[in-house]
């Protein structure tokens, strides 16, 4: 019996017990392997829920850096914008609207201590934003250029046609008295005249949408999309040049 | 008290009005608030008090919006006015007509100001649009019913909170 013989018992012994062993071990083996899953299962699921917590938070902060972005371009924009101009413009933020449908005025931070005074230009880069109407000591309200009541000596760049720019809502503008036999075309550029001294030359207003020819009259009717969006005005320029008073002094009258 | 703390809510509701509204997607309607207040506070306010709320009330809302200064105090002036005088002493005071009678008011007050413009400064007028008229009556009677209930809700609250007389106490 003692010896290193493994003889044929101890192989029919061995190939007995073996396959229990087996099974036994297979068995402990498939419950560990499932124990160990269900505990990992428990820790992804926790890992899951922290990483997507994280996600979350880097999604808010992905959202906060676009928008930290895009206001750096857009002030960036302006600035380029306030370099470019002649005269040193006054920043001023919108800090409110009129609440009516139509529309018509807005609120700026800027009054009488920065040197407002009623009928100074209102500018964004993308061009002319109304004027100065009311100021108090502190903030100045602004007649927005597509009001009704509002009239822009302009001129369609190209074709160097003159007209009168009135406010139409939220139809933008409409240019009167532009001759029929005028070549004005969708897409053309409509700048500011100068002629009155109000606005200065050249300042952007909007373009051409839409051209129609009536049977009488002998002008055109020349719809204009205006280059500023007036529902999303954040930041405006004022033109701190007081026109109006150089006018007057110069004796000449404003219209 | 009661008038002091309408008045509050007044410049609250302007200042929401000419900022954070004009954030709002424009589907969702922009009913004129203080509109609301100022019929609201024809119907149950006093004459003096009301006057002065609702004048006090316009005044603000011309300094911060309008173009020709006075109209706007006018024109609340006269609704107030207008819906006072109508639900005084009259079947239309009962709360069954009030809602709608603040939108017709509000679609004769818009029609009346387009048409006086039409004579005085039509080029100040932008296109009329009927579609939008009734667009808007509709935003602000929809508006109005949630309004009333919490005006209502509000002028309850203060009225229980008004000091009580102390009775005099009788000598032993």
């Amino acid at each position: 019996m003692i010896g290193d013989r493994f003889g044929v018992v101890h192989q029919m012994t061995l190939d007995v017990v073996s396959p229990l062993q087996k099974a036994v071990t297979k068995a402990f083996g498939g419950f560990s392997d499932f124990s160990r899953d269900y505990i990992d299962l428990w820790s992804v699921r926790a890992e899951n829920k922290r990483l997507r917590l994280l996600v979350d938070k880097y999604m808010n902060e992905l959202g906060e850096y676009r928008e930290a972005y895009r206001t750096y371009l857009h002030l960036q924009n302006l600035l380029e914008f306030k370099e470019k101009q002649e005269f040193n413009l006054l920043s001023a933020r919108v800090i409110g609207k009129d609440p009516a449908y139509w529309f018509q005025t807005i609120l700026v931070d800027r009054g009488k201590a920065d040197d407002i005074e009623p009928g100074m230009v209102v500018l964004t880069p993308q061009g002319v934003v109304g004027q100065v109407i009311h100021v108090s000591e502190h903030y100045a309200k602004v007649l927005l250029a597509n009001a009704p009541s509002s009239a822009i000596d302009a001129m369609v760049q190209k074709r160097r046609a003159r007209g009168i720019l009135k406010g139409a809502g939220e139809k933008g503008f409409v240019l009167n008295y532009v001759l029929k036999k005028t070549d004005v075309a969708e897409g053309d550029h409509i700048v500011t005249a100068g002629i009155g001294g109000v606005f200065a030359a050249g300042i952007p207003l909007g373009t051409v949408s839409a051209v129609r020819e009536k049977e009488r009259g002998m002008f055109l009717e020349i719809e204009v999309q205006p280059a500023v969006d007036f529902q999303k005005l954040e930041y405006v320029f004022i033109d701190p040049t007081d026109r109006q008073k150089i006018l007057r002094e110069m004796n000449l009258t404003v219209e | 008290m009661l008038t002091l703390c309408f008045f509050l809510l007044g410049v609250l509701l302007i200042v929401l009005e000419t900022t954070l509204l004009h954030s709002f997607p424009s589907w969702l309607g922009r009913p004129d608030f203080i509109y609301i207040l100022v019929a609201y506070t024809s119907y149950r306010f006093a004459w003096i008090p009301g006057l002065l709320l609702v004048f006090s009330l316009g005044w603000i809302m011309d300094v911060l919006s309008g173009i020709d200064l006075g109209i706007y105090p006018l024109e609340v002036l006269l609704v107030f006015i207008s819906l006072k005088a109508m639900t005084t002493n009259n079947p239309l005071r009962e709360s069954t007509y009030q809602i709608p009678l603040v939108g017709l008011s509000y679609f004769i007050v818009q029609l009346v100001r387009y048409i006086l413009y039409l004579f005085t400064e039509p080029e100040l007028l932008p296109e009329w649009s009927w579609g939008k008229l009734f667009a808007e009556t509709g935003i602000l009677l929809v508006a109005t019913i949630p309004c009333f209930i919490l005006l209502n809700a509000l002028g309850e609250f203060l009225q229980k909170r008004k000091p009580q007389p102390r009775p005099l106490k009788r000598r032993t």
